[in-house]
């Protein structure tokens, strides 16, 4: 574990950039992700989103800018600090869910046999699939499989976790459980950092920042979000559409 | 020795074979069924005899190839390869890994379509049994290793599917399988001498039409063996992290 102060952020992405052929994704962004919360990336089809996470695990590197995560630029060295859990289940289907779970513990180089099978199992109930843990993953349902992709995400026990729109295709009683299973990970001092397009899993986070376009229009807890929009009662919806035209508002 | 995460995909890869049964089934079953039909067409044996050596080298390019580069695609459009390249491990890993782990199922399809080829198509030979295997082996790994390099480039399956015949059957014609390269143009001998299954064909035909030793068809073992690192090197630099998704 890399020891750094109790205030130094998890992430720091300064004026990063980066485009597909010319299209800009990700547009002079700026951000930091304090460390031990659950941070939600909000934002429509197409904000970056994505795009955003796979600079913070190292799939891509900006253009321009700079990305760290843990103080750190992210590269191969340091992927065994993270989790990630990408937006496809992106599992072995014909394995079953112990050899999925036990193959990511491999990789992810937990040598010792005994300390390997007590993760393994760990994460696997946290999920609460142990019952089905011989299961091949083809024969499990879509949340399922979202249930034990996570558990592949989080069986070295990283302290910060990247989790790529985890509740999309949930139904509300999972979406619930999913949120408790975040809950219990920030608990262990995890920081979550969550894209997410619907603004329920929105209200689970400690702390929001919104992206349109390829930049964050606004950030900060999700009251201080909905209380920005000056309407008592404003939901987090409200607050999304009013950061919008005020983007929209100082553009033109 | 292979690297401990090498290993780790290695086994997975058997792992995933194993538990996938029809799969298993095919894959002993189809090449056996591909050289019987090829084996009935030729009511000449002594016909048989002269091209036998070329469609097991063929049948093992083609089997090997088309089993690694699928099953590599697959890794990738099921989005594992995403979380792979987020890991730890490093791209020589994943090659290495590949290889291994379809080294062994290659290996057993060639052993019985090469014991099928001799003992039920009753097909003659000279040279030793092992150095027969010793040779489908070198062939195996150049293409298991060229299945790798080849979805490398391709983004989904349809992708895949073009690189299979033009990958496959440029060799099946330029390579000595149905004419011998010496009667044709001059250029297409040379390009002939670019392609692998040029020298697994006449290594192979050395060894069990001519009787001759693993040592004597040492150049075209070692060009063999040659193509197989090249082709492994590129492929681990082509698999960028950048190019996961």
């Amino acid at each position: 574990m890399v020891k750094r102060g109790p205030t130094a952020p998890a992430v720091e992405v300064d004026k990063a950039s980066f485009s597909y052929n010319n299209i800009k994704a990700i547009d002079e962004l700026s951000l930091q992700v304090p460390s031990g919360i659950s941070f939600g990336l909000l934002g429509p089809n197409g904000a970056g989103k994505t795009t955003l996470i796979r600079l913070l695990v190292g799939l891509l590197k900006p253009k321009s800018g700079s990305v760290r995560i843990l103080g750190k630029t992210p590269s191969r060295k340091t992927a065994h600090l993270i989790g990630y859990m990408p937006q496809l289940h992106s599992l072995y289907t014909e394995l079953s869910v112990i050899q999925n779970v036990d193959f990511f513990a491999r990789v992810y180089q937990l040598s010792d046999k005994h300390q390997r099978a007590q993760r393994v199992e760990e994460a696997i109930r946290l999920v609460d699939m142990w019952q089905r843990r011989k299961d091949s993953v083809l024969r499990l349902s879509g949340g399922m499989r979202q249930r034990v992709s996570l558990a592949c995400a989080i069986v070295h026990n990283p302290p910060l976790l990247f989790l790529d729109e985890p509740t999309v295709g949930l139904d509300p009683e999972l979406r619930v459980t999913f949120w408790e299973h975040f809950a219990t990970l920030t608990k262990q001092g995890i920081t979550l950092v969550i894209s997410s397009h619907t603004m329920d899993d929105a209200a689970h986070c400690d702390r929001l920042a919104f992206m349109r376009d390829g930049k964050v229009i606004a950030r900060g807890t999700p009251s201080e979000l909905q209380q920005a929009t000056g309407k008592p009662g404003a939901t987090l919806e409200d607050a999304f559409l009013y950061f919008i035209h005020r983007e929209d508002r100082s553009d033109s | 020795m292979i690297p401990s995460q090498a290993f780790t995909i290695a086994t997975r890869i058997i792992n995933q074979l194993i538990r996938d049964r029809r799969t298993m089934v095919l894959i002993v079953v189809v090449p056996l069924v591909v050289m019987t039909l090829i084996g009935l067409s030729f009511p000449e044996g002594t016909v048989l005899d002269y091209i036998a050596p070329a469609l097991l080298a063929t049948m093992a390019l083609f089997f090997s190839f088309l089993l690694t580069g699928i099953s590599f695609l697959r890794e990738r459009s099921q989005g594992t390869m995403e979380r792979l390249m987020a890991s730890p491990v490093s791209r020589l890993d994943i090659v290495v890994g590949y290889l291994f782990g379809f080294f062994i199922f290659a290996l057993l399809q060639t052993l019985i379509v090469v014991l099928f080829t001799i003992y039920a198509l009753d097909v003659t030979y000279q040279g030793d049994l092992w150095q027969i295997f010793i040779f489908q082996i070198v062939i195996i790994t150049a293409a298991v290793n060229l299945g790798i390099f080849i979805s490398t480039f391709a983004r989904n399956e349809f992708q895949m599917v073009q690189f299979i015949p033009l990958i496959i059957f440029p060799q099946i014609f330029l390579c000595g399988v149905i004419w011998p390269v010496e009667q044709m143009p001059n250029y297409l001998q040379w390009l002939s001498k670019i392609l692998p299954l040029t020298y697994g064909v006449d290594g192979l035909r050395d060894i069990m039409l001519a009787g001759k030793s693993l040592l004597d068809v040492g150049f075209e073992l070692a060009v063999l063996v040659g193509f197989a690192v090249v082709i492994s090197i590129i492929a681990a630099f082509t698999l960028r992290r950048g190019a996961a998704g």
